[in-house]
């Protein structure tokens, strides 16, 4: 029992993350119907956001306050990106066929790894004649800063370990969706992103600056995904370049389980993939359990779900999603 | 509106348009017996006046097609439109002038090394330039092609092919990274000069007279080039690279560029090939006991991935489009984390896990040695050369599936599907089926060239198989041309040989392959060398386009 108790507190804290990944998603699909591949590199860039803020202002600071500026960094850095992306790259694109948006991901994708690989190698690249503190090499795991409070020790209750990030992200999670729960249903934007979702066209009619809300439905994804990149820094205590693609393919599957499109499925489809992958590491028997075929069977379970309930769990039913 | 000011200025000033392009090509011809900097080290030594060399040379060339354009614009044929091949020439030129800047001050440090010769050669590479903005827009009309004799036609092609070898072997040949950049420039400016000004279409046109005649031209070009090689074995291991890459590309052009279905995992074919061959092969790594001869592997690990193509394939029941390619995205994944992990810890011990099988032995066919140096009428050729030819086998086989399969009553199906897949089911086209058919062909072939690259590399590891192989496979196709053949290989060549080449950049590889996947799909999505019906997909209200293609269709018909 506390095993399974265990498991389920690691899936909780797993899914907390994908479900805030998957949120971007999810919120984007809505609005455009564009699967936004290099969203994954959003929350990779929120991560390193966050890392160069702690950087450049208070290295070897461990107190409590440089978490609220660190996430300030974090979405700025990655609210950005996403924004100029889509502005730059999706714009031109609105009405092409399905083909060029999503191979134009794949080239962002790899573009914003290789410009943050390339960039914290030697800061001096994009930046000429900044002084770059001492910036590790992001060719390995780039440590990130360990905040008192959040990190240290772990407690135990009820024969249950948990960490304190663990508690750190399941509360982003809930603050993250009260405000979008806020933001989507009580503001005016809110409620144009809902028209927009619901017919383009007609929202045009009315009065609703479509490209706007376009930018403001990347922008809070990005916001997101950078809360999840700080929230994953913590957790694991070190970054790479390369983590944003498993991360956003996995927060893909959330949203896809959970209905794309589909802001209240996003986080109980991530929920729900974590807990699956926590369990199956911990519950299957047979060599093929444990944690090297953790990944294989999220990937199975996409799989699963786009062929028998593409509409996922919450979605409604849709005839076409070509 | 900027383009309805160049239209004023080509109206008024466009009679001087053939006069400013052979001044510009004179001065790039002039340019090259000009000295071009002041040190003597770099780029090959361009300071040497009256005796041109590399760079200078190849803005000679630049230099005598801008003037034969020119000469062209004067009495322009009704079929060409030489104003368009100088707009791409100049700014090629101009390009090719400021990036052998860029090295001169790069390598020697600073532009004062520059000398007069790269400014005679940048004056006339914007003269060339603005004689193409000069000159007035034309309307092709390709009715007028020029009908040859047909013995005239082949003799071009067989000239056309001898240029292409000629060139191919002196590219591999310049061991210089800058040298080659600027190179590759001038030759975007002299051949996109040439074919922009309407001898592409034209010999694109009298290719389709005599399919036979170049098809075997191009085979004996390919057959031809280890032999301009010297024995040596460098140029032909990227060759080797190229054909398995190609072979590749070309069955996933079956899949995505045919039938229009993405798949984001098809390097998992390669990899199913390779690993059936690593494992039954002779490696002391070897897992499977069994040693068939190598013709049987070649058949198990092609059908071995044809069946999981046909898997693959099953969900396209259900799902397409995006959905699709995540689907096949995850099955890649799978494949790849199958491999990792199948090490005999996490399951049964199959591929050895992260090292993967090494010391795969070479090839032996009814006593001809792949590893060993066969010498032909005196030249020798090396083991990669050996392999060279196989994979030239492999690639015609690949080829031959692939046109005759587009040529055929199920290549018009999957065109129907690819465009719309409803309208193709009520027309009583099987959808599923060849959507099925389409995946399995592609994984055969895959898997076919994935044996042969186990024994070429020697070695298999999960490393190899990562979602970014799969996404190259996919930009050769698209930046190719989605749907042609040509395309593709031009495609394969581009992306396979230029990291090898640009060693200065390599570091910067991904980031400008990324940027370039991002910059195609904005500006080009039918790829560099288009099939037309895809073209026209993507920009269906060009009436001027859908013009010519008929007036094309009916000149063909001919």
């Amino acid at each position: 029992m506390d095993q399974f108790a265990q498991q389920l507190v690691n899936g909780l804290t797993l899914g907390s993350l994908y479900a805030l990944i998957a949120v971007g998603y999810t919120v984007v699909y809505g609005i455009v119907q564009l699967i936004n591949f290099a969203h994954g590199e959003i929350f990779m860039i929120g991560a390193f956001g966050a890392l160069s803020t702690w950087l450049i202002f208070f290295e070897g600071e461990t107190a409590l306050w440089t978490l609220p500026i660190m996430l300030v960094g974090a979405i700025a850095a990655s609210v950005t990106t996403a924004v100029l992306m889509e502005r730059i790259a999706y714009r031109p694109l609105r009405n092409a066929p399905r083909l060029a948006p999503l191979i134009t991901a794949i080239g962002i994708s790899i573009f914003l790894q290789e410009a943050v690989r390339l960039g914290f190698n030697d800061p001096t690249l994009f930046l000429s004649n900044w002084n770059p503190l001492d910036f590790p090499s992001a060719k390995q795991k780039v440590p990130f800063p360990q905040i008192d409070v959040v990190t240290g020790q772990a407690f135990t209750l009820g024969g249950v370990t948990i960490q304190r990030s663990a508690l750190f992200t399941i509360g982003c999670l809930v603050m993250c969706a009260a405000g979008l729960w806020y933001f989507v249903n009580r503001t005016k934007t809110g409620r144009g992103m809902q028209a927009v979702s619901q017919d383009p066209d007609t929202a045009r009619l009315m009065g609703i600056n479509v490209d706007r809300i376009i930018m403001v439905a990347f922008a809070v994804g990005a916001t997101l995904a950078a809360v999840a990149g700080v929230a994953q820094g913590l957790q694991v205590t070190n970054i790479n370049f390369k983590m944003g693609f498993l991360a956003g393919l996995k927060a893909f599957t959330a949203a896809v389980l959970g209905g794309i499109g589909n802001v209240w499925g996003a986080v109980v489809g991530g929920l729900t993939l974590g807990i699956v992958e926590a369990m199956a590491v911990q519950f299957i028997p047979g060599t093929f359990g444990g944690s090297p075929w953790k990944d294989v069977w999220a990937f199975a379970l996409l799989i699963i779900v786009l062929v028998f309930r593409p509409q996922g769990l919450l979605g409604a039913k849709v005839v076409d999603r070509a | 509106m900027s383009s309805s000011r160049t239209e004023n200025l080509a109206a008024a000033h466009g009679g001087k348009a053939p006069m400013v392009a052979i001044a510009g090509g004179a001065l790039l011809m002039l340019s090259g017996l000009l000295s071009w900097s002041y040190d003597d080290r770099i780029l090959d030594d361009i300071s040497v006046r009256f005796f041109p060399i590399g760079i200078q040379i190849y803005s000679m060339v630049l230099g005598l097609v801008a003037v034969g354009l020119g000469v062209l614009l004067m009495r322009r044929p009704a079929w060409m439109d030489p104003g368009k091949g100088l707009r791409i020439l100049g700014m090629a030129s101009v390009v090719f002038v400021l990036g052998t800047l860029l090295a001169i001050a790069k390598q020697a440090g600073g532009i004062v090394n520059a000398n007069e010769g790269l400014y005679v050669a940048l004056a006339g590479a914007v003269l060339a330039a603005a004689a193409g903005y000069l000159s007035p827009e034309v309307h092709i009309d390709v009715r007028k092609w020029p009908r040859l004799n047909s013995n005239v036609e082949i003799l071009i092609i067989v000239v056309l092919m001898a240029l292409l070898l000629f060139t191919l072997a002196y590219t591999l040949n310049i061991e210089d990274g800058a040298v080659f950049g600027v190179f590759l420039v001038a030759v975007i400016g002299i051949v996109g000069g040439l074919l922009g000004s309407g001898l592409g279409a034209y010999f694109g046109f009298i290719g389709g007279n005599n399919r036979r005649p170049l098809m075997l031209a191009a085979f004996l070009v390919a057959f031809l080039f280890p032999f301009t090689q010297n024995g040596s074995d460098e140029n032909m291991s990227i060759a080797t690279q190229i054909l398995v890459f190609a072979a590749t590309a070309l069955g996933l052009n079956i899949v995505v560029g045919l039938a229009g279905l993405l798949d984001l995992g098809y390097i998992a074919f390669l990899g199913t090939g390779a690993y059936v061959a690593a494992m039954m092969s002779t490696s002391a790594f070897a897992t499977i006991g069994w040693k068939p001869p190598f013709l049987v592997v070649m058949l198990i690990g092609a059908c071995t991935a044809a069946v999981f193509g046909l898997i693959i394939g099953s969900p396209t029941l259900r799902v397409s489009g995006d959905y699709l390619a995540i689907v096949t995205l995850g099955f890649g994944e799978i494949f790849r984390l199958a491999m990792f992990n199948l090490d005999g810890n996490n399951g049964p011990d199959l591929t050895n896990g992260p090292n993967g099988i090494p010391a795969i032995p070479d090839l032996v066919f009814f006593g001809f040695d792949f590893g060993e140096v066969h010498s032909i009428a005196g030249i020798p050729l090396g083991r990669f050369s050996n392999y060279y030819f196989l994979l030239l086998a492999l690639i015609a086989f690949v080829i031959l599936v692939f046109t005759r399969l587009n040529d055929s009553r199920i290549g018009r199906g999957w065109v129907a599907i690819r465009e719309d897949e409803r309208a193709a089911e009520a027309m009583g086209v099987n959808t599923f089926g060849l959507k099925i058919l389409a995946f399995a062909v592609g994984a055969f072939l895959a898997g076919l060239a994935g044996t042969i690259k186990a024994h070429v590399d020697t070695s298999v590891s999960p490393d190899q198989y990562i979602f970014l192989e799969s996404a190259f496979l996919l930009a050769a196709v698209v930046l190719g041309g989605m749907g042609t053949v040509l395309g593709v290989l031009v495609g394969a060549t581009i992306l396979k040989l230029l990291p090898e080449k640009l060693r200065e950049v390599n570091d910067y590889r991904l980031l400008m392959f990324g940027l370039l996947l991002v910059v195609m799909m904005r500006f080009r999505p039918e790829g560099l060398i288009a099939s037309k019906r895809r073209q026209l997909e993507f920009h269906e209200d060009d009436e001027e386009l859908n013009e010519l293609l008929q007036a094309e269709h009916l000149q063909e018909a001919k």
